[in-house]
C-alpha cells in the first residue's frame, strides 16, 4: 500500500483547508467485518420476542406503520429532486462554460481492464482524443490479469501512441478495480486522477470539465454523467438508459443542488490526487469503491462536486442476467457501505445535521427496495388477515413506492429532451422493480451472513460505439510483450 | 470504530466549524413546491371528492341504463343501488377510494410541480390523462355494478376489491404515462430517440453534453416529414392569417440549433437580423449563439448587435443576460469596441471559418481596399507580368466584385488564385482545408464545405453575398454536378458561372463511360475492361485505377493477367486498362461556349510527384492537338479541361483521360503565354473570349514554396525573403 505522503510536484491543498490524513502503514481498509450474521439474528430474536409479548398483529402493524414512514420520507426526496431538477436542470445544461481553458493541473487517467477485448478499442480511442494539454496529461490503462487479447491490444496501442502507458497485472493479484487503480497509482505523479471504466468512451470535453472544479480546494473529488451509449442494443439496455437519465439528471443532480451531497462515481471521475493518497488510495476490500471514497472525503472535510456537463458514453449491461450481476455488486457494497460507515459518519464534524440525514438516506438506497419487499409481504399478509392496519398511513403503499420513482424518470426523459415514445419504456421499470427487490434482499442476507464474494466485472458487448476505431494490428501470440 | 474512519477523524488537523446548510436557499423554493403538491391534493380532496363520489355514481347508473341495464339506480347520493332479480337490494357506496380522486389530485400536483415546465403540453397530457382516468375508473365502477347484479354481493365485493384495485393501479398508471407522453416532445423537436441516439443533429459545437449519443457507424438520416395533427390544423382548419402568425409564433420558440448549421458568414447576417427585431424578440436565440457559437465574427456581431440596442427596455433575464455577455466581451476584446453604434465595416472580412468548424478560430487580419480611384483590373487585361515563383506580397486589389475560386489547396487552385491576384482581381480563396495554401494567397480566406456536402451551395451563397463575390472559379472537378445543379440559384444571387454540360462532366469523371465515349468517337484510348470477364480483351501489361479517381489514387501497375481479374472481382469500382508506353503528356485546353477550341497547349510530363506534373516542357504537335481536339469534341466539355496521354514511339497520340478543370500543371501553360485563366474568367463573366497562343519549348521546374501565418492566422514574415534596402 502506498504512503501517506505525496511525492513531490503534487498539489497540496491550501493551508486552512481540509486535507485528507495520512494514512498509516499496512492496508487502512483492512478492519471493517465482512458480515454482522449475530446482528441479523439480534434482529430476528427481537421481532420474535416482541411478536410473542404483544402480538403478532400489533407489531405488524407497528412495522407496517414504520415502513410508510420510510416510504413516505423517500417519497418527499425523490419528489424533492424531481422538482428540484425540474427547476434547473435544463438551464444548467444550457448555461454558458465558464472557465475551461485556463485551468490545466497535471491529470493522470487511470483505466483497469479486465477481459475488455470488445470494448478497449473503442475507450483507448476517445482517452487519446480527450482534449486537454498533452504535457499535463498521462494515460495508465491496467491491463488486470486478463485472459483474452486485452494486453495484446493495449501493447499494440502503446506502441503506436507513445502517450499511453500500460501496466500488466498477474492473473490473481487481488483488489478488483481497487486493486488495480492502487497499483497504477504507484506510477503517476500528478495532480488529479480521474478513473474511466473500460467500456466507458468520454467525450473530448470531459476532462476540461470535471477538472475545472478543483479551483475551489475544498473539492476532494468530482463526479461526471455517464450516458448509455447502447440503448438499441435490448430491452433492457434500453430500460437502463432511462434509469441513467433518471438517476444523472435528476438523483444526483438533486442531491448536489439541495444538499451539495453528490456521489463519486465509479467511473468518469476525477479525485484529488493528494487527497486520494491521503485517505490510503482507492479501498480494495469492497466491490462499491466509488461509495466508500464519497464517504471518506466527506468525512475527511471535503465535498464532491458534480458536473452534468462531463459526459462519457458507456455501455449498458443487455440482459436481465448481466443485470442482476452488476445490481447485485451495487447492493452488497453500498449496503456494506451503510455498515461500515453510519457510525462515523454521525461523528463526523465535517457534516451538518441535515447532511447527515441526507448522507444516511443515500446509504440506505439499496436497503429500500428490500423494505419495499417487506412492505408488499405484510400487504399480502393483511389480506388474509394477518397483521393490524398500519399505525401510520398517510398515503396508499402503491403511491409512495411507485410515484417518486416514476416522477423521477419522467422528469428525467424530460430534462434529456427524449421522445415522446420513450414515456412506456417506463413499464419496463416494473419488472425491474420486482427484480430490485429480490436482488436487494439477497444481497442483504448474504452481506449480513458475510458470505464470501469477490469483484465481479459486467459482461460487455462492445456493438455501439462512439469512436471511429482504427485499431493497431495485434502482435500474434508470443510475439512482442 | 473502524481503523480508516478513526485515521480520518483524528487525523484532520482542521475542524471545521458547522455550517448552516448552505443549499438552504434551493431548498425552500422546493420544499415550497411540495407544499404546492399537498395544498392541490387537499383542496382537491376536500371539494372534489364529494363532487366526483356524486357524479361517478350517477354517471355510472346513466351508462348502465343507456346499455340497458335499468335495474341500477343512483337516486341515493354517492350510491349505487342494485335491484338483483331476486329481489335483494345491493346498496354500493361510491367512496372516496372507489373514486378516481386520488388519481386525479395526484396527477394534478405532478403536473404542477414537476412538468410545468412544458406549459401547454403539461396541461394537455393532465387533461387527457384525467380524461383516461374517469373512462376507466367507470368501466371498474360499472363492472362491479354488474358483477353485483348478475352474482351477488360477494361478487360485487370481490371484483371491486380485487380486481378492480389492480385495475385502478394500472389505470393509474397507465393515465401516468399517457400524461408523460404527452408532454414529452415530439420525435421531431427531441434531442433523443427511445435509445438514446441523438436525433437534433445539432452541429458539434452546438450539442448539449450527452443529450443523446452518436454510433460511429450511424449514417446522418434525413429527418422524416410526417403528417401531423398541428400540421393538417394550420394548413386546412385555421385561417391563414391566423396560421401565419401562429407558425410565426412557434418558430420563434423552436429550439435554435439550426443557426448553427448556417455558414458563420451566414450565421453573422442572422445574427443581426434577429437582433435588428429586437433582443427580446429572439433573446433566447441570441442567448444560444453566445453560448455556442466561437467564431469571433459571429460573436462580435452579436456584440455589436446589442451595443446598438441599449435604448431596448430589458423586458426579460434573458436580455440582461446579453447585456453582461456583451460588455464581458467587449472588455475582452477592447479593439472591436464599435465605434459609432454603425454597422460594422463591410470591408472586414465576418470570418474567414465557415465550414466545417475547427477546432480554433483562426482570425486574419483585415485586407485593406484600396480607395476607389484606383482603376480596376480588366479581366482581359493581360496584367503585370506574371510573378516570379515565390510567393510575393500581393498587390493591392481592386475595389469591386471579387473572384471565388474554389479548391484553393490544390495546385490547379493555387495557380489560378495567384494569377487573378497578379492580375489585380480581389479573391477569396476557398477550401475545405482550413489550412489551404492558396487562402494565404489570396486577399481573403473562406473554408467551405465540401462539393457533395448538402449545404454547399448554400455556404458558396454566404460567402459571395458577404464578400461581394460576382463570378466562381471552381477548380475541383467533384464540384461541377453540384455546382450544375445549384446554378439557377447562384445566378438568382447574380454569382456568373461557367459550367460544364453535367454529361459532359460525368462523361470525364467515370473513366468507364470515357472509355465507351472514346471507342464510340474513334479517339485512340487504350483497351479497356470494366469487369473481370473483359480482361480477357485487354493486352497486358496493365493499370488498373478506380473508376472515379484523381491524382494516381488507387492507381496499380500489374504485369499479370491473374492479379487484374482478381482485383476486378474484388471491388466493382475499378477497371483495368492496357498500360502505354511512349512519352506522356498532358495538354491544358479552352474549349468557348460554343464548343470552339481556343487553345491547345501541349506539355511533356517530364516528371511528377503524387500525380503532379514537377517538371515538364511544352512543346507543339499536330497529332497531339488533333486527337486532344476529337476527345474533348467526344465527351462534349467546355470551359477549361486538361487532357492527358501518350505519345508513342511511332507519333501516334493517345488519349487516357480528360479532367474537367485547370490542371495542377496549368502554370506552365500560363508562363508559355496562354493565359486560360484570364480567358475563363472573362468567359466566366459573359465577355467574349480573347484569341490566345503559346510558346512551345518553355521548360518548367517546381519547387516547395511556403506560406506561414501565426496561431491567430496573422501572417509571419518569410525568412528567405529577400531584404528590403534602401539607399
Amino acid at each position: 500500500m502506498v504512503s501517506g505522503a505525496t511525492t513531490p510536484g503534487t498539489g497540496f491543498p491550501p493551508a486552512g483547508v481540509p486535507t485528507a490524513a495520512v494514512a498509516p502503514a499496512g492496508d487502512p481498509h483492512d478492519s471493517r467485518p465482512e458480515g454482522r450474521p449475530l446482528v441479523l439474528l439480534a434482529y430476528v430474536c427481537g421481532f420474535t420476542m416482541v411478536a410473542l409479548f404483544s402480538g403478532l398483529d400489533e407489531i405488524l402493524g407497528v412495522v407496517a406503520g414504520v415502513l410508510n414512514v420510510v416510504f413516505g420520507v423517500y417519497f418527499c426526496r425523490h419528489l424533492a429532486f424531481a422538482v428540484a431538477a425540474a427547476r434547473w436542470a435544463e438551464n444548467d445544461m444550457l448555461a454558458a462554460d465558464v472557465g475551461l481553458s485556463g485551468y490545466t493541473p497535471s491529470v493522470a487517467v487511470f483505466v483497469g481492464c479486465k477481459n475488455e477485448e470488445l470494448v478497449v478499442d473503442g475507450m483507448v480511442t476517445a482517452l487519446l482524443a480527450l482534449d486537454y494539454p498533452a504535457d499535463r496529461l498521462t494515460l495508465v490503462v491496467v491491463d488486470d490479469g486478463s485472459d483474452d487479447s486485452t494486453g495484446a491490444r493495449l501493447d499494440a496501442w502503446a506502441v503506436r501512441e507513445r502517450r499511453l502507458r500500460v501496466l500488466h497485472r498477474p492473473p490473481g493479484s487481488g483488489g478488483g478495480k481497487s486493486g488495480a487503480l492502487n497499483d497504477a497509482l504507484h506510477l503517476v505523479d500528478a495532480e488529479i486522477a480521474v478513473v474511466f471504466d473500460a467500456d466507458h468512451e468520454p467525450d473530448p470535453t470531459a476532462l476540461r470539465r470535471l477538472v475545472r472544479h478543483f479551483r475551489d480546494p475544498v473539492v476532494g473529488a468530482v463526479m461526471g454523467r455517464c450516458v448509455i451509449r447502447n440503448g438499441r442494443d435490448s430491452p433492457m439496455a434500453s430500460t437502463v438508459f432511462v434509469d441513467f437519465l433518471s438517476g444523472y439528471l435528476v438523483n444526483e443532480y438533486g442531491r448536489q443542488a439541495l444538499f451539495e451531497l453528490p456521489a463519486y462515481g465509479g467511473a468518469n471521475c476525477a479525485v484529488r490526487m493528494s487527497t486520494l493518497r491521503g485517505l490510503g488510495g482507492w479501498n480494495p476490500h469492497t466491490v462499491t469503491e466509488d461509495t466508500d471514497l464519497t464517504l471518506r472525503v466527506l468525512m475527511a472535510g471535503q465535498r464532491v462536486r458534480y458536473d452534468l456537463s462531463a459526459v462519457d458514453f458507456e455501455e449498458a449491461v443487455v440482459s436481465a442476467q448481466r443485470f442482476w450481476k452488476q445490481r447485485y455488486r451495487w447492493a452488497r457494497g453500498h449496503q456494506k457501505c451503510f455498515r461500515d460507515y453510519w457510525r462515523p459518519l454521525m461523528r463526523s464534524p465535517h457534516l451538518s445535521p441535515v447532511e447527515k440525514v441526507e448522507t444516511t438516506l443515500f446509504l440506505l438506497v439499496y436497503h429500500v427496495p428490500l423494505l419495499s419487499g417487506l412492505g408488499l409481504v405484510l400487504t399480502v399478509l393483511r389480506a388474509f388477515g394477518i397483521g393490524d392496519l398500519p399505525v401510520v398511513a398517510l398515503l396508499p403503499l402503491s403511491m409512495l413506492l411507485f410515484v417518486g420513482p416514476l416522477a423521477e424518470l419522467s422528469v428525467g426523459l424530460l430534462i434529456g429532451r427524449v421522445e415522446r415514445r420513450s414515456a412506456w419504456r417506463l413499464l419496463g421499470f416494473l419488472p425491474a422493480f420486482a427484480l430490485s427487490i429480490w436482488i436487494t434482499t439477497r444481497a442483504y442476507v448474504d452481506g449480513m451472513l458475510g458470505r464470501p464474494y469477490t469483484w465481479v466485472k459486467t459482461s460487455r458487448s462492445g456493438a455501439t460505439s462512439t469512436v471511429r476505431v482504427d485499431p493497431p494490428v495485434v502482435a500474434p501470440a508470443g510475439v512482442g510483450s | 470504530m473502524t481503523v480508516g474512519a478513526a485515521v480520518l477523524l483524528g487525523g484532520s488537523p482542521y475542524r471545521r466549524a458547522r455550517r448552516p446548510l448552505r443549499s438552504g436557499r434551493r431548498l425552500v423554493p422546493v420544499l415550497l413546491d411540495l407544499l404546492l403538491a399537498v395544498v392541490i391534493c387537499a383542496v382537491g380532496f376536500r371539494y372534489g371528492a364529494g363532487f366526483l363520489q356524486v357524479h361517478e355514481a350517477r354517471w355510472v347508473a346513466h351508462v348502465l341504463d343507456l346499455v340497458g341495464v335499468d335495474s341500477v339506480s343512483w337516486s341515493l347520493e354517492r350510491h349505487i343501488l342494485v335491484f338483483r332479480p331476486d329481489g335483494e337490494v345491493i346498496l354500493a357506496e361510491v367512496t372516496e377510494s372507489c373514486s378516481s380522486i386520488l388519481s386525479v389530485l395526484g396527477l394534478t400536483a405532478l403536473t404542477a410541480v414537476v412538468l410545468r415546465g412544458r406549459r401547454q403540453h403539461a396541461v394537455a397530457g393532465l387533461v387527457v390523462a384525467v380524461a383516461a382516468l374517469l373512462v376507466l375508473n367507470h368501466l371498474r365502477l360499472a363492472a362491479s355494478t354488474v358483477a353485483g347484479l348478475v352474482w351477488g354481493t360477494p361478487a360485487l365485493v370481490l371484483f371491486h376489491d380485487w380486481v378492480g384495485t389492480v385495475w385502478n393501479l394500472a389505470a393509474t398508471l397507465g393515465g401516468f404515462l399517457l400524461m408523460v407522453c404527452i408532454t414529452l416532445p415530439t420525435a421531431e423537436r427531441a434531442e433523443q430517440d427511445v435509445a438514446g441516439r441523438h436525433t437534433a443533429r445539432r452541429p458539434d459545437s452546438w450539442a448539449r453534453p450527452g443529450l443523446g449519443y452518436r454510433p460511429a457507424d450511424d449514417d446522418p438520416r434525413a429527418p422524416s416529414r410526417r403528417l401531423n395533427l398541428t400540421g393538417l390544423v394550420y394548413r386546412y382548419v385555421l385561417p391563414d392569417r391566423v396560421a401565419r402568425w401562429m407558425g410565426a409564433r412557434r418558430e420563434a420558440e423552436r429550439i435554435d440549433y439550426r443557426i448553427g448549421h448556417l455558414p458563420s458568414a451566414e450565421r453573422a447576417a442572422r445574427v443581426r437580423a434577429l437582433a435588428g427585431d429586437g433582443l427580446g424578440a429572439h433573446a433566447a436565440s441570441l442567448v444560444a449563439v453566445a453560448t455556442y457559437d466561437d467564431d469571433p465574427a459571429v460573436l462580435d456581431a452579436l456584440a455589436e448587435s446589442i451595443a446598438a440596442r441599449q435604448w431596448e427596455p430589458v423586458t426579460n433575464h434573458r436580455v440582461a443576460a446579453l447585456r453582461l455577455w456583451a460588455r464581458g466581451w467587449l472588455l475582452q476584446h477592447p479593439e472591436r469596441e464599435p465605434a459609432s453604434g454603425a454597422r460594422p465595416d463591410e470591408r472586414e472580412p465576418p470570418t474567414q471559418r465557415l465550414w466545417p468548424p475547427a477546432d480554433r478560430p483562426v482570425p486574419r487580419p483585415p485586407v485593406p481596399v484600396p480607395p476607389r480611384s484606383r482603376p480596376r483590373a480588366r479581366p482581359d487585361d493581360p496584367g503585370r507580368p506574371m510573378p516570379s515563383s515565390l510567393p510575393q506580397p500581393r498587390p493591392p486589389a481592386a475595389d469591386g466584385p471579387a473572384v471565388l475560386v474554389t479548391g484553393a489547396g490544390g495546385p490547379a487552385g493555387v495557380a489560378v488564385v495567384r494569377r487573378l491576384v497578379a492580375l489585380g482581381h480581389r479573391v477569396v480563396a476557398g477550401d475545405a482545408d482550413v489550412a489551404a495554401a492558396g487562402g494565404a494567397l489570396a486577399h481573403t480566406a473562406v473554408v467551405l464545405p465540401r462539393g457533395d456536402h448538402p449545404r454547399f451551395v448554400e455556404a458558396l451563397l454566404g460567402v459571395c453575398a458577404v464578400y461581394g463575390v460576382d463570378a466562381l472559379v471552381s477548380t475541383v472537378a467533384e464540384e461541377l454536378p453540384h455546382l450544375a445543379a445549384g446554378a439557377a440559384r447562384l445566378a438568382a444571387a447574380g454569382i456568373a458561372t461557367w459550367l460544364p454540360d453535367a454529361a459532359a462532366v460525368d462523361g470525364c469523371c467515370d473513366k468507364a463511360a470515357f472509355a465507351r465515349a472514346m471507342a464510340a468517337a474513334g479517339v485512340p484510348h487504350p483497351a479497356t475492361a470494366t469487369s473481370a470477364d473483359e480482361v480477357a480483351g485487354v493486352p497486358g501489361p496493365w493499370v488498373v485505377k478506380p473508376v472515379a479517381g484523381r491524382g494516381s489514387r488507387g492507381v496499380r501497375l500489374l504485369d499479370e493477367r491473374a492479379p487484374v481479374v482478381q482485383a476486378l472481382r474484388e471491388d466493382d469500382g475499378l477497371i483495368a486498362q492496357t498500360r502505354l508506353t511512349g512519352r506522356e503528356f498532358t495538354a491544358d485546353a479552352l474549349v468557348d461556349r460554343n464548343g470552339g477550341l481556343r487553345v491547345v497547349v501541349p506539355r511533356w510530363r517530364e516528371e511528377t510527384k503524387a500525380g503532379i506534373s514537377v517538371k515538364g516542357r511544352t512543346f507543339a504537335s499536330e497529332a497531339v492537338t488533333e486527337v486532344v481536339a476529337a476527345a474533348l469534341a467526344a465527351v462534349g466539355l467546355t470551359g477549361p479541361a486538361n487532357v492527358q496521354g501518350f505519345v508513342a514511339d511511332d507519333g501516334t497520340a493517345t488519349v487516357v483521360e480528360i479532367n474537367p478543370r485547370f490542371s495542377g500543371g496549368l502554370p506552365l501553360t500560363l508562363a508559355a503565354g496562354a493565359d486560360v485563366v484570364s480567358a475563363y474568367l472573362a468567359g466566366v463573366r459573359g465577355a467574349p473570349l480573347p484569341e490566345l497562343s503559346f510558346r512551345p519549348g518553355v521548360a518548367m521546374s517546381r519547387y516547395f514554396a511556403e506560406t506561414y501565418s501565426s496561431a491567430d492566422g496573422s501572417p509571419v514574415a518569410d525568412p528567405c525573403a529577400p531584404v528590403a534596402v534602401t539607399a
